[in-house]
C-alpha cells in the first residue's frame, strides 16, 4: 500500500467496522499487536465518511467503533490508573480483531464446504418429468381418425345424459350393528376382519363409513399405527351410553350427520358411491 | 442375506442420511457394529468399482450421493430446488454459532461488531440454528445452537469434523459461558477526556460526533 491518504476503501464490501478495521491493518502490513491508533483512526473515518453519506443507519456502527478508537488513543496518552500500569488499552480491540479474523476464516471454510456439498447429489435430486412433456409424444393418428373424433364432438345429442342413482345395496345400519357387536364381543377388531366375509367393495365402503360415524360419536375408537397399516376398532367411551345409542339409531336411520359425507341422507349416499368409485 | 446387501438396499431406498442404529432396524440379525462393518465394506466396494455414487457420512448418518465430478451432468436436469447459498454475513454469524454454541444474539453481535438480528432470523427460518436454551442475566436471552440441518447443508459428518480452529492462523480464545451481554469495555468509561487537540483523529471524530444518530452511552 502507498501513503495513507491514497487508501481507497469501498465500504459496501465490508460486513462491519471490525471487517473494515482488519482490512486497513492487514493491507498495510501493520503489526496487529502494535496498532498505530491515530493513523488507523483517520483512515477509518475517511472510509466511513463515504458510508455516512449513503446510509446513516449503518454508519452508526462504524462511528461507534471510531469513538472507541479515539477513546483508546486517549487512554494511551493518559497515565494509566493505579494497578493497570501494564494494561494496554488496545488489548481488548486486538483480541476482538483476532477473534473476528478467525471467524472470517471459518466462514470462508464453511463457504468452501457449502460449495462442495452443492456438487454432490442425493436421491431425489433429479425430478420426475413435468407432466407437460408427455405432449411431445408423436401424434399417431390419421386425419380420418381426427375427423371422426371431431364429428363425435359435434353430435353430443346421442349421449346418454340420464342421471343414474344407484340404490344402496348395503345398509349402513347393518354395518353399525356389526361393528358395535364385534367390539362388544372382542374388545377390538381389525377392519379387514369386518369386511372379510363379503369381499365386495361396497361392503368395505359402508363398513368404513359406519366406522367413521361411530368413531365420531366415540362409540368406538379407531386406531392405525401409520399409513396403510391395519386399522383397528376399539371400544369407545360411549359404547354403552344409552343416550348415544338412541341418538345413533335415529340419526343413522335418517342418514344424518355422516362423517365426511353430506348433510342429509342423499348426500351421504352420494358420498358413499363416490368413495366406492374412487376405490374401484 | 449378506449384511452389506441389506444395508445397501436400505441406503438405496432412503433420501435422507440414516444412522447405523436406524439401518440396524432392517433386520433382527443386525446391530450397530455389524452395520458399521457393512458400511465400511460398501464404501470400499463403491470406491474400487468406481461407481458414480459413494457413501458419504453426513449429519451423524450415512447417505448415498453422487461424486462431485458428475455435477455438470446432473445440473442439466430439472431438479428439486436446493437450498440456496448463504450470504456472507449469514455465514459469519453461523460460524460464530457453530464454534461458540450455545450463544446469545448479543454475543454474536459483539463478535461481529454489527447488528445481527436479520441474519439470525434468516438462519432460524432456514433451520440451520435453533434456540437451545436461555442464558443467565437480564432478560434471560435465548441461546442459539446449530441443528442437524446445519450439518446436512455443509455436508459435515458430525460436529467433531467442522473445520478446526487449531488449523487456523489465529486461535479462538475460550471465553466465559454466556452471562449478561458483554459491554464493550471502553465504552462504559464515561470520564474519558473529551478533547486532545494534538490528535487529528480526534478532531475528525468530533466533527462526526455531531452527526451521530444517537448519543454515546
Amino acid at each position: 500500500m502507498t501513503g495513507d491518504g491514497l487508501l481507497v476503501v469501498e465500504t459496501d464490501r465490508f460486513h462491519g467496522p471490525l471487517d473494515l478495521l482488519l482490512h486497513l491493518i492487514r493491507t498495510q502490513d501493520i503489526d496487529i499487536f502494535d496498532i498505530p491508533i491515530a493513523r488507523i483512526t483517520r483512515q477509518f473515518l475517511e472510509a466511513v465518511e463515504v458510508l455516512a453519506e449513503t446510509s446513516v443507519d449503518e454508519a452508526g456502527e462504524f462511528l461507534e467503533m471510531a469513538a472507541m478508537l479515539v477513546r483508546i488513543k486517549a487512554r494511551m496518552l493518559l497515565p494509566a490508573p493505579e494497578g493497570e500500569e501494564d494494561h494496554d488499552p488496545r488489548a481488548e480491540l486486538v483480541r476482538r480483531l483476532l477473534e473476528y479474523e478467525m471467524i472470517r476464516e471459518v466462514a470462508a471454510r464453511l463457504r468452501a464446504a457449502e460449495n462442495d456439498r452443492g456438487r454432490r447429489f442425493e436421491k431425489g435430486y433429479v425430478q420426475p418429468r413435468p407432466r407437460s412433456r408427455t405432449a411431445r409424444v408423436p401424434l399417431e393418428v390419421t386425419w380420418e381418425d381426427l375427423l371422426a373424433a371431431a364429428m363425435r364432438v359435434e353430435a353430443p345429442a346421442d349421449r346418454d345424459i340420464e342421471h343414474r342413482v344407484a340404490t344402496r345395496r348395503v345398509a349402513m345400519r347393518e354395518k353399525v350393528g356389526l361393528i358395535v357387536n364385534a367390539v362388544r364381543r372382542a374388545r377390538r377388531i381389525e377392519f379387514a376382519s369386518l369386511v372379510a366375509p363379503w369381499g365386495e367393495r361396497m361392503h368395505g365402503v359402508m363398513t368404513f363409513l359406519a366406522g367413521l360415524e361411530l368413531g365420531r360419536r366415540r362409540v368406538v375408537a379407531l386406531r392405525q399405527r401409520e399409513h396403510f397399516s391395519p386399522l383397528w376398532f376399539y371400544r369407545g367411551r360411549n359404547l354403552d351410553d344409552r343416550s348415544a345409542g338412541s341418538v345413533l339409531g335415529v340419526a343413522l336411520g335418517s342418514g344424518e350427520g355422516m362423517a365426511g359425507g353430506g348433510t342429509d341422507g342423499r348426500g351421504a349416499e352420494t358420498g358413499a358411491a363416490g368413495a366406492g368409485e374412487g376405490a374401484a | 442375506m449378506n449384511d452389506a446387501r441389506i444395508v445397501e438396499a436400505v441406503l438405496f431406498a432412503s433420501d435422507a442420511p440414516l444412522s447405523p442404529g436406524e439401518i440396524a432396524r432392517a433386520d433382527e440379525s443386525l446391530d450397530e457394529d455389524r452395520v458399521e462393518a457393512a458400511l465400511a465394506a460398501l464404501k470400499a466396494e463403491y470406491d474400487d468399482a468406481g461407481n458414480a455414487f459413494e457413501l458419504r457420512e453426513v449429519a451423524d448418518g450415512v447417505q448415498l450421493m453422487t461424486r462431485p465430478e458428475f455435477a455438470p451432468y446432473l445440473e442439466r436436469f430439472d431438479t428439486v430446488p436446493r437450498s440456496s447459498r448463504l450470504s456472507g454475513p449469514a455465514l459469519e454469524a453461523l460460524a460464530i454459532v457453530a464454534y461458540r454454541q450455545p450463544i446469545s444474539r448479543i454475543e454474536i453481535e459483539y463478535i461481529r461488531g454489527v447488528n445481527s438480528t436479520g441474519v439470525i432470523r434468516t438462519l432460524l427460518e432456514r433451520e440451520l440454528i435453533a434456540g437451545v436454551g436461555r442464558g443467565e442475566g437480564v432478560g434471560r436471552p435465548v441461546l442459539y445452537g446449530t441443528t442437524s440441518r446445519f450439518m446436512e447443508h455443509f455436508g459435515f459428518p458430525d460436529m467433531e469434523h467442522l473445520p478446526r480452529p487449531e488449523e487456523l492462523p489465529v486461535i479462538l480464545r475460550e471465553r466465559a459461558p454466556v452471562e449478561a451481554g458483554p459491554e464493550p469495555p471502553d465504552e462504559a468509561e464515561e470520564d474519558a477526556p473529551p478533547a486532545l487537540d494534538e490528535e487529528e483523529a480526534l478532531a475528525a471524530v468530533m466533527a462526526h460526533a455531531d452527526r451521530r444518530p444517537e448519543a454515546s452511552g
